[in-house]
């Protein structure tokens, strides 16, 4: 939590001047109970008017500046709190941007999600609570102490059974109860778990007639966590009356003491009521303090996890300028590429060597597991290799800055993926200066004319957040048509025509064609007829090269090659593409 | 969360008040006791700072010689009051707490056997995350909004009253001056709030639009960034998080803002008694003691007037997601189930669709005159276009939604006669989206028939060839797996959803074949085992494997919303329509 103040420095004079503005109203606060005593002992004993006067007009100066000095801390806590969660989110939005794929996998997207949004909800919250409830506790503990001993030195010990009163029993009521909290938590979580496998789980639970035994599962959770919430209210709710009997006590000791101390010093009688004041002030400050105990450790946890994201070294640094000489055609090569994940034994990528020229199509096939999807993520560094080179256009991907290595490259994914915005911004989205032809273009090649143009609104049509109005197939063509626009050097389909029917499958890679003419192609198939006509073909499996050729060698040549063949043919098939093969 | 968050504001405020009432009828009894202990506790407790007083008014008279037996018979008094006060205070609670967390629990347990009542159509049509929004956090927001209002409100009210009362007993005077100060109060600190609440509902939109656009940033990572284009993503981010921030600055303020106005105004009210009082003792008009007592009771002014004024705004929230709930709570269910219900004893997997006739928004027909008569044991094959509506067909014929016109017969009875639970327990399933739940692989595997052995799950398993997937995981068929579990991989998730159809062995299947993303060996097992399954039993697939259309007995082709063709894969290729043409395009070689 400590670690993330650093976010506050830029404010550093605003939270001086709030520092400055809380203790001028404490200090304002605390001086009424003084006069208010000195009304009693020098005014209203002794019949003296004036002096009643006076009193009251100070009085009244000390509000209107407790009410100035409280104003301005309201809204600067509120400022700095707000602009200090500002600061972090955008800190944190920056260092995913640059994280590689590494760096999102050590997370997982929907933590990093929470990270960005929940936990800093949690810090800005607690933030703001010290900003303004905090601030003021600590002073008001401390001025109060001194006002309180400096009216009435001899009944001092009242503090102490106040304040002992008040952390003992909060302290108690907390030791029970907070254990209990985690339960809590786990309780909770496993009844939004049931809930949303009731929903995701749907047609599942009904095709099986299952709903009596999700009611009864479901029935359960609810049942405990009702019983703990009860356990956990139980106690609870002590607090308030036990605070109460602290408070009133001390109040009444206060009378007491002050009643019989009034034989000694007549002052007492104003003094007593002033102390009692101060008293409750110190008390409620303790009473603060305990609560931020209570959620310190939950925002905690958040400002950790904030923290960890923020000190993320990311694993990929990119050179602010591109060195060295590019080969007069586009190229990809790998030399000798392998690849682990940090502190892992098991290398995903062993010993990869190849080289695909422009014009050329290189496609890689291999059971699932066996790092094809890994090996074309190397080229635009998503993942960088760890030892090996992987180069493009003759230069190591090391050597370049980002924007040149990125500019040369148009990636599809594996799942469609679309941003809020319009048909034509998603198109251009690679290619910002693109014309309305080129965006017509890259459409027709990608087989998406025909249902963009049903869509209301055409090019113009709205897509809305992660492309929800569209099909996985829609989003998928888009994509690719996205790719297009831009020009690339390099096209690399990470198994992006799976979601396609096979017959716009085919259409589009012959449309594609005259695109990619003097491109590179890298592709990534499930299917050995997306590749079958592919200039080199590069069989993985478990992260090993174990064949390279064309569709017609490998059949020859690669037992593993044949057997992924054989399971997507009948066994008809299988033997006439055999028998092509070997003639 | 979104946009619908409890900050909003309840669109029919009578209905979610209405339903709000109805729901909390049970608990009338327990929380009226709440309400009179919560006003007993406020009255014992309202007593003290006048018995103070008048242990100083005694002390005074007396002085020098202090009667201390009249002044401790008052506190001993005061004692016994606070403690009073303390009791029925915790015992109110108590109350409170048992009724919410069981009130909680009720309506928990309605929004779940709602999910299970409502057609699913409804969820076809609203997101998930709204309505598990409305389970956890709406029912939050309801039943902690009304448990403290029901004792912040009669505490306040009682202690507002009270204080008001015993003032008045003490100075007229006095009292009237401080009473001056409740209404201004009241009304700026309810104009801060509702400024407050403005800016708050605005700092909930706002975050709402910002989470999106993380959300959809960081699943868009990789595009970002190989189009250079995180420079324009920050832009937009910071764009929408100034707007935030400014947002939160203004709710923030706002919010805090009624404290510190309140404790003016009191303060206001407390410097005029200490001035006026003053006055009036020197007078002789009152006694010390008093004026003790009524400054004491000025600043138990504060606290009532902030909670009464920030009523509103809980009432609101509590309105609001009363709405949400009940709207959701009211919903129209699914037609009950006929009664008496037909039933087939012995399934022969006779199944006929009679003309049938369906749309999902009852304009665009997505089937259109579907007559079809399939034998029993027929292996059938549904291809045809995205959006020729095969998976309507398997939607109709497991009642998850209704034919508008046109009847589905299983061995000649209209299984619109019959309940949906013996309909639905006619069919296995295996869908596309492999849905588990979490629990360990048995009890997923026995889902569909709770009383089955673990040497028939083991049986169902080997059939399934999942067997040695299952094996091979750390604690076999007890470990805990679940929906978004990695430890097994999607095809092995689809080999286990065949396995638990196997186990439930029902007389018919119904089948939606993935398209993609498993690897080679496991496809070759996954045909293998599903062979294995609609061995001898009818059963409807939705064809996206070679294999399945070659060994189908029949195959039906589809295309909006009708049957083009129909007959066996070498008839149809023979044939050399639309099937023809369909076939060569997706599975043929060059």
């Amino acid at each position: 939590m400590f670690k993330l103040t650093r976010f506050l420095k830029p404010y550093w004079w605003q939270v001086g001047l709030l520092l400055v503005a809380t203790g001028g109203q404490v200090y304002a606060t605390l001086q009424l109970p003084a006069l208010m005593a000195d009304i009693i002992n020098n005014g209203i004993v002794p019949g003296d008017m004036g002096r009643i006067w006076q009193d009251g007009g100070w009085m009244l100066l000390l509000v209107l500046v407790s009410a100035v000095a409280s104003f301005a801390s309201s809204y600067l806590s509120a400022r700095v709190g707000a602009y200090f969660s500002r600061d972090l989110r955008v800190a944190i939005f920056a260092k995913v941007l640059q994280f590689n794929m590494v760096d999102m996998k050590k997370y997982s997207t929907a933590s990093l999600i929470t990270r960005t949004t929940n936990d800093v909800n949690q810090v800005q919250m607690i933030i703001t609570l010290i900003l303004t409830m905090m601030l003021r506790a600590p002073l008001f503990c401390i001025l109060g102490l001194v006002m309180a001993i400096q009216t009435a030195p001899e009944m001092s010990w009242i503090i102490v059974v106040g304040i002992t009163g008040v952390v003992v029993s909060s302290a108690v009521i907390l030791s029970i109860v907070g254990p209990k909290f985690k339960i809590f938590q786990g309780l909770i979580d496993r009844v939004t778990l049931i809930t949303r496998e009731n929903l995701t789980g749907l047609r599942v639970i009904r095709a099986f007639n299952n709903d009596e035994l999700e009611r009864k599962k479901f029935g359960k959770t609810n049942e405990q966590l009702t019983k703990l919430l009860i356990f956990i209210d139980r106690i609870l709710e002590l607090q308030n009356p036990l605070i109460n009997i602290i408070f009133n006590g001390t109040s009444l000791l206060c009378s007491w003491v002050g009643l019989s101390l009034l034989k000694q010093d007549f002052a007492y009688l104003g003094n007593m009521t002033a102390f009692s004041e101060y008293v409750t002030f110190v008390m409620m400050s303790f009473l603060m303090l305990s609560m931020l105990f209570v959620m310190l450790p939950r925002a905690n946890v958040s400002a950790g996890r904030i923290n960890e994201l923020l000190k993320t070294k990311e694993s990929v640094k990119w050179r602010s300028e591109t060195k060295g000489v590019p080969e007069k055609r586009p190229s990809v090569e790998f030399k000798k590429v392998d690849f682990s994940y940090p502190d892992a034994s098991e290398k995903v990528l062993d010993d990869i060597s190849f080289r695909a020229e422009a014009g050329q199509t290189t496609a890689f096939i291999g059971s699932t597991g066996s790092g094809k999807s890994t090996l074309i993520n190397l080229v635009p560094r998503f993942y960088e290799a760890t030892s090996g080179e992987v180069l493009v256009d003759g230069i190591n991907v090391k050597d370049f800055s980002k924007d040149d290595l990125m500019q040369k490259i148009g990636l599809v994914p594996q799942h469609g993926v679309l941003f809020a915005g319009t048909v034509r911004s998603n198109i251009a989205f690679g290619a910002p200066n693109a014309s309305d032809e080129d965006v017509k273009h890259a459409a027709e090649i990608a087989q998406a004319t025909n249902f963009i143009g049903k869509m209301q609104g055409g090019y113009n049509a709205h897509i809305s957040q992660g492309g929800t109005n569209v099909s996985g197939g829609q989003k998928q063509r888009l994509s690719i048509a996205r790719a297009i626009c831009k020009k690339p050097d390099i096209f690399i389909f990470d198994d992006s025509f799976s979601a396609l029917d096979m017959k716009t499958d085919r259409k589009l890679r012959e449309a594609l064609k005259p695109v990619t003419a003097d491109a590179v192609v890298l592709i990534v198939a499930q299917r050995v007829n997306t590749i079958r006509d592919a200039d080199q073909i590069v069989v993985l499996d478990k992260g090993k090269m174990v064949g390279c050729g064309t569709h017609r060698e490998l059949l020859r040549d690669s037992e593993v090659y044949r057997s992924i063949v054989q399971s997507q043919l009948s066994d008809a098939e299988y033997r006439k593409e055999l028998h092509g093969a070997t003639k | 969360m979104g946009p619908q968050n409890s900050y909003g504001k309840a669109k029919n405020k009578k209905f979610a008040w209405k339903e709000f009432r109805r729901s909390i009828k049970p608990y009338a009894w327990p929380i009226v006791l709440s309400i009179l202990l919560a006003v007993g506790s406020a009255m014992s407790g309202l007593f003290i700072p006048k018995l103070l007083g008048d242990m100083t008014n005694v002390a005074v008279e007396t002085y020098p010689e202090i009667d201390w037996g009249i002044i401790s018979s008052k506190a001993i008094t005061v004692i016994i009051l606070f403690c009073v006060a303390a009791a029925l205070n915790y015992a109110q609670g108590f109350i409170l707490a048992i009724v919410s967390a069981n009130y909680t629990k009720d309506l928990r347990t309605k929004v779940l056997e709602k999910i299970g009542h409502l057609p699913i159509a409804y969820f076809d049509k609203h997101k998930y995350g709204d309505t598990l929004s409305r389970m956890m956090n709406d029912i939050d927001v309801l039943t902690t909004s009304m448990s403290q209002e029901i004792a912040d409100i009669s505490l306040s009210i009682t202690t507002l009253i009270g204080v008001m009362v015993l003032m008045l007993t003490i100075s007229v005077p006095l009292s009237l001056i401080s009473f001056v100060v409740v209404p201004i109060s009241v009304l700026v600190v309810g104009k801060i709030a509702g400024f407050a609440q403005k800016y708050f509902r605005e700092q909930q939109a706002t975050l709402g639009i910002l989470n999106s656009k993380i959300e959809e940033d960081y699943a868009g990572h990789i595009i970002i960034k190989s189009n250079s284009y995180e420079g324009a993503a920050l832009e937009s981010f910071a764009e929408t998080n100034q707007k935030l921030t400014r947002a939160a600055t203004l709710a923030q303020v706002f919010s805090s803002l009624s404290f510190p106005m309140t404790h003016i105004f009191t303060n206001l009210g407390y410097i005029a008694i200490c001035v006026l009082g003053g006055m009036f003792v020197i007078e002789g008009n009152i006694s010390i003691g008093s004026i003790q007592a009524f400054i004491q009771y000025v600043s138990r002014f504060n606290r009532p007037i902030t909670e009464v004024a920030s009523t509103v705004s809980t009432v609101q929230a509590l309105l609001a997601a009363s709405e949400r709930i009940f709207e959701f709570l009211t919903e129209p269910e699914e037609e009950p189930d006929p009664e008496p219900a037909l039933m087939i004893q012995r399934v022969k997997g006779e199944v006929e669709f009679h003309d049938v006739c369906f749309s999902y928004d009852g304009k665009t027909p997505i089937i259109r005159n579907f007559s079809v008569k399939v034998a029993p044991g027929t292996n059938v094959a549904i291809v045809g276009p995205t959006g020729a509506g095969k998976t309507t067909i398997i939607n109709l014929l497991m009642r998850f939604y209704e034919p508008d016109s046109g009847y589905i017969t299983v061995d000649g009875v209209p299984i619109r006669e019959m309940k949906r639970s013996d309909v639905r327990g006619m069919f296995g399933m295996v869908l596309q989206d492999t849905w588990l739940f979490s629990g360990t692989v048995e009890e997923n595997l026995k889902y569909g028939r709770p009383d089955a052995t673990l040497a028939e799950i083991k049986r169902a398993a080997e059939t399934s060839n999942v067997e040695h997937v299952v094996e091979a995981l750390p604690k076999g068929y007890k470990t805990e797996i679940s929906e978004d579990s990695d430890n097994i991989s999607a095809g092995e998730k689809q080999l286990l959803t065949i396995a638990r159809a196997m186990v439930a062995n029902p007389p018919m299947m119904i089948l939606d074949e993935a398209t993609s993303n498993v690897d080679t060996r496991t496809e070759h097992l996954i045909q293998d085992s599903l062979e294995n399954l609609t061995e001898g039993r009818t059963s409807f697939a939705i064809a996206h494997r070679l294999s399945t259309i070659r060994n189908a007995d029949l195959i039906l082709v589809m295309k909006d919303g009708k049957i083009v063709e129909q007959g066996n894969h070498r008839k149809l290729l023979a044939a050399g329509g639309f099937y023809a043409e369909l076939y060569n395009s997706q599975f043929a070689e060059n």
